[in-house]
């Protein structure tokens, strides 16, 4: 009996099976991951209003992110074919994933200080004065501001040259 | 097909490599357990990958909770198009590495070669693109040091220190990714050679070209993150 190549490969003409996933998932999941690239993109340019006590730049970044993991997903289950896998090979793909997480426990301890502003340093948090939301260099833009020198107070300046 | 190898086996001819156990190596109980091997293995050195480049990302993080209008003014200085066209050349060459990887598990030489020379095109795509896009960066004096521009118009306005923390992360973080480009260009330009040779290492299991591939959809799964987190940054409302 005749076998295509997908069915001989699953077969046991090695000794082993395999799972051969077929193109078109493959090709499926590319679409999807395009649409989701050409939806962040999109996301960016619309502000999404604020929900509650969430402001709404905290919700535009929130979308960027979730797209972004879907993306992942679609990358490590399908592409890398961890969804067809072994329990091990699932558990080892978690494990980076899993650290990661722990790695952003970090963040805890940031907000529990008082943010200790340096002169030229400071930011919205710090609201230490001068500048507008943080930023000691002018909003309004002049042509050749490259030959205007800021501040020294302002900046960190060194030597140039 | 011999499963364990006996003390007998190193005596003929010399190459005990290939002849006699096809690609299964003495160690192992079955063609299963190499496999499953072999690919835990790959992902033991991925978690390492994650770790290396999570404190990046941790970096990040920190800086754009303290900075975020000054990183979004600097971040308005990037190409968007050229990011999403970025984008979109890692995910096709991440597509053509799962077809090389299916043509290896057909024994389809052709279908695994042509894929894998469709990859390095997509990668040298991604690198020239990212070229041009630094050296309009080094030209504007983006490049954060003692030279790092103070033009308020390059800027876009955001405070200079601020916005060399940004440009330092971008830098370092977009850098770092290519030199993965660059090596994954490096392994597959190898595993491509074998394919055309017909190495039996690659051509006799398809697990050899799934590591490879293993590796470059993590390539692609950084800058996954990257793209959103460099060019796409909201704007503070």
């Amino acid at each position: 009996m005749a076998k295509t190549p997908l069915q001989a490969a699953q077969s046991t003409d090695h000794g082993y099976q395999h799972h051969v996933v077929p193109t078109w998932k493959y090709v499926a999941t590319l679409l999807a991951l395009t649409v989701l690239m050409l939806l962040t993109v999109g996301a960016y340019y619309v502000d999404i209003p604020a929900v509650g006590p969430i402001s709404g730049t905290v919700m535009n970044q929130t979308v960027a992110l979730i797209i972004a993991c879907t993306k992942t997903a679609l990358v490590v289950f399908i592409f890398m074919g961890v969804w067809w896998g072994t329990k091990l090979q699932k558990l080892w793909a978690l494990t980076g994933f899993v650290w990661f997480f722990l790695l952003g426990l970090i963040l805890i301890d940031y907000p529990m200080r008082a943010y200790e502003s340096v002169q030229g340093w400071e930011g919205e948090r710090g609201k230490a004065g001068h500048g507008q939301d943080g930023s000691a260099l002018p909003r309004v833009v002049t042509p050749s501001s490259q030959d205007q020198p800021v501040a020294p107070d302002e900046i960190n300046l060194r030597p140039r040259g | 097909m011999a499963t364990i190898a006996h003390p007998g086996d190193h005596g003929h001819g010399g190459d005990h490599g290939h002849d006699d156990h096809g690609p299964l190596h003495h160690q192992f109980e079955d063609i299963e357990q190499q496999n499953e091997c072999y690919i835990v293995g790959m992902w033991t050195f991925l978690v390492t990958e994650v770790m290396f480049f999570g404190a990046f990302f941790l970096m990040y993080t920190v800086y754009r909770m303290y900075y975020q209008l000054d990183f979004y003014r600097a971040h308005e200085h990037l190409n968007i198009p050229l990011g999403a066209v970025n984008t979109m050349i890692l995910l096709m060459s991440s597509f053509f590495m799962v077809m090389a990887v299916q043509g290896a598990q057909l024994h389809n030489r052709k279908q695994v070669i042509g894929n894998l020379g469709l990859v390095q095109l997509c990668a040298m795509g991604f690198l020239t693109i990212k070229f041009f896009e630094y050296k309009e960066k080094f030209a504007d004096h983006l490049v954060p040091g003692v030279n790092f521009t103070q033009n308020a118009a390059e800027l876009h306005g955001a405070n200079l220190n601020h916005a060399q923390i940004y440009y330092g992360l971008y830098f370092g973080m977009t850098g770092l990714h290519a030199v993965h480009i660059l090596v994954g260009m490096l392994v597959i330009g190898a595993l491509g050679a074998m394919w055309i040779k017909r190495d039996k290492l690659v051509t006799e299991d398809y697990v050899p070209t799934e590591l490879i591939g293993l590796y470059w959809h993590f390539v692609d799964l950084v800058w996954i993150f990257l793209f959103p987190l460099m060019y796409l940054l909201p704007k503070p409302h």
